[in-house]
């Protein structure tokens, strides 16, 4: 069931923006090699669920908005066939903010399924 | 609606009119990045495809050229380059402006990047100069193609280089990495569009001119420098070193102890200025080197 109107889609867009860098810096932790764009886009793609149709086009700025702030570091490899590809590592830096960012994922998704299920003394 | 890449990557270009030029070039080369992989791994699982058909798919996944866009744009406005964040966080007035230069990052990379153009700009010149030389005499033999199209690249090699350092201390924005070339051309075409772009020559100019610009910041820089320092000095040369202001060998000439104060504040005011002039000339700097080193997406 996905709602295509106006506000809902901004609802997604909104919670994508929002959760993309965590999952990105997630992803990349679990991963044992570098990995480029379109390895992160299809990773994602097996994974995701109707709601969460995030735009493939969309990881490419956080991608590089995460190593401008020094939580991912990249490099430019050619490959075999096609345009070179940009392999994305996290760092060390990278590994600490995603402990962070995870316990703050986790405060956020209990109290926000609390308020959900009515568990709240509202 | 797209029936290839470049196609794709014309109608994203003409969407991010606007956009600033670095951002445009990574927009660009993640996205050709992106469909090209993605075109290839299709073709892998069934040879027989025609690209054609397959890209509509792909394009969809990856979100319509203002889609993409709009994510790039989203993703700039909240992260700006390097120092560009430092711009008044408060209007101060007048006296605290004025001194506000110190705690300014971009007066103190835009000093450095001047001190460090004063070598840059010798080396730059050395190369540039010996390469077109031995590329020009060798040009009489079969091999002098090769070196000249090898120090072409050397050139484009340095401008890349050379925007990594503006980016850093200029806090102009510079793309990440050079453009790609069109794919499937043969590379007698590559070499052509080595040498007929402009921007392989404008790098060229810009190597031999940084000699001069760089030796006259790093000659303006160290005159203003010294003149400060003496001024702020010359109170703690006269009282405790007893070093005359003036000393011609038979007269010295020493500052009377009112002076002090006054030569104390000029200093300080010059050099406070001399902060002002580096960082505009480090702005006006930025924006050359934009201008000659950097592909504008048109």
């Amino acid at each position: 069931m996905v709602d295509h109107n106006m506000p809902t889609k901004k609802f997604q867009k909104e919670m994508n923006s929002g959760t993309a860098s965590l999952v990105m810096l997630s992803v990349l932790s679990q991963s044992e090699d570098p990995m480029y764009g379109y390895q992160i886009a299809k990773l994602l793609d097996d994974n995701r669920q109707d709601a969460l149709a995030m735009k493939q086009g969309a990881l490419y700025p956080v991608l590089r908005s995460l190593e401008k702030n020094g939580l991912l570091s990249s490099k430019v490899e050619p490959s075999v066939s096609g345009p070179p590809r940009r392999y994305y590592t996290i760092t060390g830096d990278g590994r600490e903010t995603l402990t962070l960012w995870t316990e703050i994922w986790s405060q956020m998704k209990s109290f926000v399924d609390s308020i959900l299920e009515g568990e709240s003394d509202v | 609606m797209y029936r290839s890449v470049e196609e794709y990557l014309d109608a994203l270009k003409k969407e991010m009119q606007g956009f600033d030029s670095a951002t445009m070039q990574d927009a660009l080369t993640d996205a050709e990045e992106h469909l090209r992989t993605a075109l290839e791994t299709a073709r892998e699982s069934q040879p027989e495809m025609d690209a054609a058909a397959t890209l509509p798919a792909i394009i969809e996944q990856y979100g319509s050229p203002e889609e993409t866009a709009a994510a790039y744009a989203e993703v700039e406005r909240r992260t700006s380059p390097s120092l560009a964040q430092s711009v008044n966080r408060k209007q101060r007035t007048g006296l605290g402006r004025f001194f506000g230069v110190y705690a300014d990052p971009k007066a103190w990379g835009a000093l450095l990047y001047m001190l460090i153009a004063f070598v840059t700009g010798v080396i730059y010149f050395t190369w540039a100069v010996t390469g077109i030389s031995v590329s020009l005499s060798f040009a009489l033999f079969i091999f002098g193609l090769p070196v000249m199209l090898l120090f072409l690249l050397s050139v484009r090699g340095v401008a890349w280089l050379e925007g990594r350092l503006v980016e850093a201390l200029l806090g102009v924005r510079m793309p990440r990495r050079p453009l790609f070339a069109p794919q499937n051309i043969k590379w007698q075409e590559r070499i052509k569009l080595l040498v007929i772009d402009k921007h392989t020559w404008l790098s060229f100019l810009y190597m031999v001119v940084q000699l001069v610009l760089g030796t006259l910041y790093f000659v303006v820089l160290v005159t203003l420098f010294a003149f400060s320092l003496s001024g702020i000095a010359i109170p703690i040369l006269q009282e405790a070193f007893n070093i005359s202001v003036i000393d011609t060998g038979s007269t010295y000439y020493y500052l009377p102890q009112w002076g002090y104060p006054l030569v104390v504040l000029a200093g300080l005011l010059l050099w406070t200025a001399t902060m002002h002039l580096v960082k505009l000339v480090g702005d006006l700097h930025g924006r050359y080197a934009k201008a000659m080193l950097v592909v504008e997406q048109d």
